[in-house]
């Protein structure tokens, strides 16, 4: 789409010129186009018909959700606010609804160039982390407090997903310098850290986080369990990322190093002003890559309880009345992550050729 | 607190058939509820048809909820001081052990396993459900003997493949049976008449016939019970003041239907009790509460919160739910079914 818009006329003609001759340029290639295409539209069709011409969008005409009719938006209409919210009090909507935005516009301005100072990062996560919570959580603000468990749906996810990037980025790249470090100690903490972490399925160090250290630590030092499955799932997290950081590392010369400390200049500022911002630059695409799974890990949570757009969203149709519109429920949803998740892409997409043109 | 239990445990030993003037049964768990001022009851990560669900106003609903908000309203007095806590099947036990909830009202079965090597302690059973065959209604056939030359299609590995094939066996029925990987090829298997009749847990094919099927008059359950398994509600092992709370409540709540107490003339019996197991049951007459460590009226705020355990039952289950599930097995033992209180006496 993108790129049909920026050809002009006389491009585009010549792009459809080459394109007819290629899909039928001879009387196979012409046949197996039209059964193709046809194939493609016919579904396209179906799709487009179930979904918007004979759907019904509204709770009240459930009555007309027969089988012959066909998508039932009607569960959305009703449930949707269980699917954004989760378990989260009611009339308090409002409050998960900024909470949401608010994640989400940190996320969003912290995508522009200009915020890319440790200080203005910083702070504007920061920012946004504390605005969700006040006003997720309630009781510093002056509203009615809402603790954790009640905290659900699609806010939940966002949370959990912005946490874990939050504090995984910078545990991965401490690991992967301290993988790096000449202090044997210190290069074999890492090593075991990571190797340990990474040789154990998520499942089960959330699952240790959430449900056995309770057991084993005093009831003072447990925490919430929000937090718990947040600190694992980041160490998780930043395992995985001090592997995307170290393939980075390895990109750069070591010379590049040496002639620093040749030059006299600190350990610190070397990694900061020399080596970082190309780690960063070979690191982009995994990088990307680790925070899109991320983001589509965080429904795991849902098996030590959380309920998370997933988790609401099987309780949207888990009621007699619903239960036969699961369908468009799971669409819903999966729109939902798509969303998210196609952004993050074709942001990621955007980073690159900018980083591209500052490489040469 | 564990001072407490243990001078209980002393007394009662010291002679059950002294009447001691000690505020005996009290337990921890319930004394921890109280200074909570909440108590904290297993939810779902999602939802299971009828026993735990979430309604339009992002609230809690089902059999298990209610169970757990009349224990509530026992305790400490409201229902909506019921916190539900989501958890996964895997997680409740785990969870019950660390103290993230005080009991596990989640269509637990009592096994012996759980009760002796997981160390947890059960309550009077509230529900039971067991195999049973759903069959087309167009066969015509009304008990499992319709079944002779059949084809009977289960889900591989379960224990409803072992009991089916089991029950038809000693009943001399000849048969096929064809096992599915899973529940939903299951479901289409049954659906394309490639089965006459689908095995499985009663409840979950009940709320199948009246969710997922087109017309739920074309489909049969059969009256055949293959097995029964006792649903109760789990608690940690060590607290026996806990666990009488939770029998009484069930059996508080089984009373008031024998007797004919509702939601809504609780106020009325309260007031001109028709008999004196009444007027103990509301607290008219004292000792519901004080055996227990709590109110004499206990009992009474419970059913005007949730009503009897008939009301429970068909507001989630039976015919004022969507799945219109029939009483069978979990009516009184009045009515033919397998509940029964223990003597309030």
């Amino acid at each position: 789409m993108a790129h049909t818009q920026k050809l002009s006329p006389n491009r585009f003609h010549a792009y459809m010129a080459s394109f007819s001759k290629r899909a039928f340029g001879t009387p196979s290639a012409a046949v197996l186009s039209i059964v193709i295409f046809g194939a493609l539209g016919y579904w396209t069709w179906l799709a487009v018909d179930w979904a918007i011409f004979r759907a019904v969008w509204s709770a009240e005409n459930v009555a007309h959700c027969t089988e012959e009719a066909g998508a039932c938006w009607s569960v959305i209409d009703a449930r949707h606010r269980l699917i954004l919210f989760g378990l989260y009090p009611y009339e308090e909507h409002w409050r998960s609804t900024f909470a949401c935005l608010s994640i989400i516009a940190t996320v969003i301005i912290s995508c522009f160039p200009a915020t890319w100072t440790a200080k203005r990062l910083t702070s504007l996560w920061v920012a946004g982390f504390a605005a969700y919570y006040l006003l997720m959580e309630g009781s510093l603000l002056g509203l009615a407090q809402v603790t954790t468990d009640g905290w659900g749906g699609l806010s939940l996810t966002l949370f959990l997903f912005a946490s874990v990037v939050l504090l995984g980025m910078p545990m991965g790249l401490g690991l992967a310098l301290m993988r790096r470090s000449e202090m044997p100690v210190v290069r074999s903490f890492a090593v075991i850290v990571i190797d340990t972490i990474r040789s154990l399925p998520l499942l089960t160090t959330l699952f240790t986080a959430a449900v056995v250290v309770p057991i084993l630590l005093p009831s003072w030092l447990e925490g919430d369990k929000i937090w718990r499955v947040i600190i694992a799932f980041s160490l998780f997290f930043g395992c995985y990322q001090a592997e995307v950081f170290r393939g980075g590392f390895q990109a750069i010369p070591k010379g590049q190093f040496e002639a620093g400390k040749a030059l006299g200049i600190g350990y610190w500022k070397i990694m900061a002003r020399i080596i970082l911002p190309q780690v960063f630059r070979h690191a982009l695409p995994s990088t990307i890559n680790m925070v899109v799974v991320t983001f589509k890990e965080t429904a795991i949570v849902i098996i030590i309880g959380f309920f998370d757009v997933l988790a609401s969203a099987k309780a949207a149709f888990g009621t007699g009345e619903w239960a036969p519109h699961y369908m468009e429920v799971y669409v819903f949803v999966g729109a939902i992550y798509w969303t998210f998740i196609f952004s993050l892409g074709q942001y990621g997409e955007y980073l690159k050729g900018r980083m591209a043109l500052s490489t040469h | 607190m564990k001072k407490n239990t243990t001078l209980a445990i002393a007394v009662g030993l010291a002679g059950a058939a002294l009447a001691p003037t000690a505020s005996f049964a009290q337990s921890a768990t319930v004394q921890q509820i109280m200074d909570r001022g909440t108590m904290l009851c297993s939810g779902h990560n999602g939802s299971y048809f009828g026993f735990v669900e979430v309604n339009d106003k992002n609230e809690w609903k089902g059999l298990d909820i209610d169970l757990c908000r009349a224990m509530t309203t026992a305790i400490l007095g409201d229902p909506d001081k019921a916190q539900i806590v989501p958890l996964s099947w895997a997680q409740r036990f785990p969870a019950l052990q660390s103290g993230d909830v005080d009991i596990i009202i989640k269509a637990t079965g009592w096994t012996m396993g759980r009760d002796t090597e997981l160390g947890l302690q059960f309550s009077l059973p509230y529900f039971f459900g067991g195999t049973q065959f759903m069959v087309h209604g167009d066969l015509g056939i009304s008990d499992s003997s319709g079944l002779e030359g059949g084809t009977v299609c289960v889900e591989a590995g379960t224990t409803i493949e072992r009991i089916s094939a089991n029950y038809l066996q000693t009943a001399g029925v000849e048969h096929t049976m064809v096992s599915y990987e899973s529940a939903a090829e299951l479901r289409a298997a049954y659906l394309a008449n490639r089965c006459d009749a689908f095995a499985g847990w009663g409840p979950s094919l009940a709320v199948l016939r009246a969710t997922e099927l087109d017309n739920p008059d074309a489909h049969v359950i059969l009256n055949d019970q293959l097995s029964s398994e006792p649903i109760a509600a789990a608690m940690r092992q060590g607290d026996e003041g806990f666990v009488d709370m939770a029998n009484w409540t069930i059996a508080a709540l089984l009373i008031a239907e024998e007797e004919g107490v509702t939601s809504a003339n609780v106020e009325e019996m309260a007031a001109t009790p028709p008999n004196p197991k009444v007027a103990r049951l509301l607290g008219v007459e004292p000792g519901m509460g004080e055996r227990l460590g709590i109110r004499d009226t206990w009992a009474r705020e419970m059913i005007a919160a949730v009503g009897n355990f008939g009301e429970i039952y068909d507001r989630n289950l039976g015919s004022e739910s969507p799945y219109n599930l029939e009483r069978g097995l979990n009516n009184l033992w009045s009515h033919g079914g397998v509940l029964y209180a223990p003597i309030l006496d």
